[in-house]
């Protein structure tokens, strides 16, 4: 059809720019993830390990002698979560290594950073997307698992002390999820390719899981956890959820002072990466 | 249509590191198509990054529809559609959404975005492909989709880089008379951004000129480039120093190519005076092909630059 019988409409209408700007952006990228099936059976795997602390929480509510082998207390939520961060790191390399990575090796960040958005919407939006993916590993199955646990034996409440649980849950699964879409968020940034900051990812969160063991069996000190993500994690867990692990046993402190460095480091990456223009000096 | 320019820019220096890539450049876009003209680090995209407030000038001032985009990038930005020159899409996306999305970052509401999509891809031809991802698109398909992303939300501005990179000549001549149909019947400003004087001829009849960082020329297409003139491709056998001087002589112009020399006729001559001049100098002509004036040429001409080496 040749051109001139087409049409076009003009748009006259421009109102005051949106307040909240990102949200298409993690709308679409959200919805193109959970388009691939492979990444929906992760999900399905990363509520497995739910179903069956949900089985455990009702044996021992119907069997209360049950409760001095697996008892359900702060340790139940902790160990839980601590497991899920297996999880929240599978979903965090699947749904995010070519969140920046593919924008700019097709020159998609240009259709973004060309509209009425800022850097910061732009990188909002991509964290909204990893942190959606992460709270449904973390926080969706904690909470659950804790409102399960109170349905199941409201009397026992206060004999479980699991009134502090709860915003434990909360706060481990924020941090989980926001370090986690963090450091993914910065090493896609640093690679035009997703496989390339997908494996980079993996290498920086297991390899210095590895380092640390080396490490640990060479001083037995319980601080090589802050060299590992994973272990600065646990650490927290174990004094958030008081755990009893030798290996992670630190001030709270110490993992929460690594883990912000951690963060803030990203942040600055993702502030030198994330440009509609690549300078090469 | 307003007589006020959309743009204007004045001593603009724009760098990146310590390269300069914008060197103190003043000029003006008005409204209507303009064209943007320079070789290939001319500097051309740099202006239009400084534009969209990308880059940040080291030095002078540089205004869209008013605004400062270094201080109001937001408001420029939803008034200017961008066509980059490189490849964008998103990978795994149809067309219809790709446009819709688009829409939707520029502010629209989602109903009106997925409307506005489908409406835009028929008016740039993808209407048959528009559920086809982008990934899966010929190169001709991807430079629609990308003018499609930054026509949709309707812009009063519309930057175009190098909107025909890539492009076999019926595809160019195509997207040249879709560019010119926005910028006719739909009265939309457009900078037009290119190294091929044929496109920008096409489409505009003003022109900025860019060389080096520098604003090499402004104004009338026609003005600026004067009466086409005959150019000639030409390879000799012999000392060509007397050739080239009598050729000197007779009013043309030359210089040096790859392999031979680039001859480029006075008014009213043509090969027949290069066959004349070699026998007349003692050379042997063993090569000559009709040219084309490259934008090169026009220009070093019309600004009076020594084209002879």
């Amino acid at each position: 059809m040749p051109i001139y019988e087409q049409t076009y409409r003009r748009h006259e209408a421009r109102g005051a720019l949106r307040r909240v700007r990102f949200w298409p952006i993690t709308r679409e990228a959200l919805r193109l993830i959970l388009a691939r099936r492979a990444f929906l059976a992760l999900l399905v795997l990363a509520w497995l390990p739910f179903v069956a602390r949900v089985i455990q929480v009702y044996v021992v509510t119907r069997f209360p002698e049950a409760n001095r082998i697996l008892p359900v207390d702060g340790r139940l939520f902790g160990d839980f979560l601590v497991q899920q961060t297996v999880f929240s790191m599978f979903v965090t390399i699947f749904g995010g290594a070519g969140l920046i990575a593919n924008d700019l090796r097709t020159g998609a960040i240009l259709v973004y950073l060309s509209r009425p958005l800022t850097r910061r919407d732009y990188v909002i939006g991509k964290l909204g997307v990893l942190l959606a993916l992460n709270l449904s590993v973390t926080l969706l199955p904690g909470v659950l698992l804790y409102l399960i646990a109170l349905a199941l034996a409201p009397d026992q409440f206060w004999t479980w002390s699991l009134a502090w649980v709860g915003p434990a849950v909360v706060l481990y699964s924020l941090v989980v999820s926001l370090v986690m879409s963090l450091i993914a968020l910065a090493v896609s940034s640093l690679s035009r390719s997703a496989r390339v900051a997908g494996l980079s990812f993996f290498g920086l969160v297991f390899g210095l899981e590895v380092v640390r063991n080396i490490l640990r069996a060479l001083y037995h000190r319980p601080e090589t956890a802050l060299i590992s993500f994973q272990a600065s994690l646990q650490s927290l867990a174990v004094a958030l959820f008081g755990l009893t692990n030798r290996a992670f046993t630190l001030p709270w402190t110490l993992p929460a002072a690594m883990l912000a460095a951690v963060a803030v480091g990203c942040l600055l990456v993702l502030r030198a990466r994330v440009r509609a223009v690549e300078i090469v000096q | 249509m307003d007589e006020a320019p959309l743009v204007e820019f004045k001593d603009l220096v724009v760098s990146y590191g310590a390269v300069q890539a914008l060197s103190g450049v003043s000029g003006a876009f008005p409204s209507g198509p303009t064209g943007l003209l320079g070789p290939n680090g001319a500097g051309k995209t740099t202006l239009l990054k400084a534009l969209l407030g990308f880059l940040a000038p080291d030095r002078g001032m540089i205004s869209a529809f008013g605004l400062d985009p270094t201080k109001r990038p937001l408001d420029v930005r939803r008034r200017i559609g961008y066509m980059p020159e490189v490849d964008c899409h998103l990978p795994g996306m149809t067309a219809a959404a790709f446009v819709a999305f688009a829409v939707e970052l520029s502010g629209l509401p989602r109903d009106e975005a997925i409307s506005r999509a489908h409406e835009v891809l028929y008016y740039v031809g993808l209407g048959e492909a528009r559920y086809r991802t982008v990934d899966t698109y010929s190169t001709g398909m991807k430079q629609r989709v990308k003018l499609a992303q930054a026509l949709v939300h309707d812009p009063d501005l519309l930057l175009l880089d190098e909107p025909t990179n890539g492009l076999d000549p019926a595809g160019r001549d195509e997207m040249l008379a879709l560019i010119r149909d926005i910028s006719e019947r739909r009265q939309m400003s457009l900078i037009l951004c290119s190294h091929l004087l044929r496109d920008v001829e096409h489409v505009c009849e003003s022109v900025i000129v860019f060389n080096q960082g520098r604003v090499a020329a402004s104004g009338r297409i026609a003005d600026l480039t004067g009466p086409r003139r005959a150019v000639y491709d030409v390879r000799v056998k012999g000392d060509p120093t007397a050739f080239l001087t009598d050729l000197k002589d007779h009013g043309c112009e030359w210089r040096e190519g790859e392999d031979g020399y680039r001859v480029i006729m006075s008014d009213g001559f043509g090969p027949e005076l290069i066959f004349r001049t070699a026998r007349e100098s003692g050379v042997q002509v063993r090569y000559l092909r009709p040219g084309a004036e490259t934008l090169e040429d026009v220009f070093l001409r019309a600004l009076g630059e020594e084209v002879t080496s």
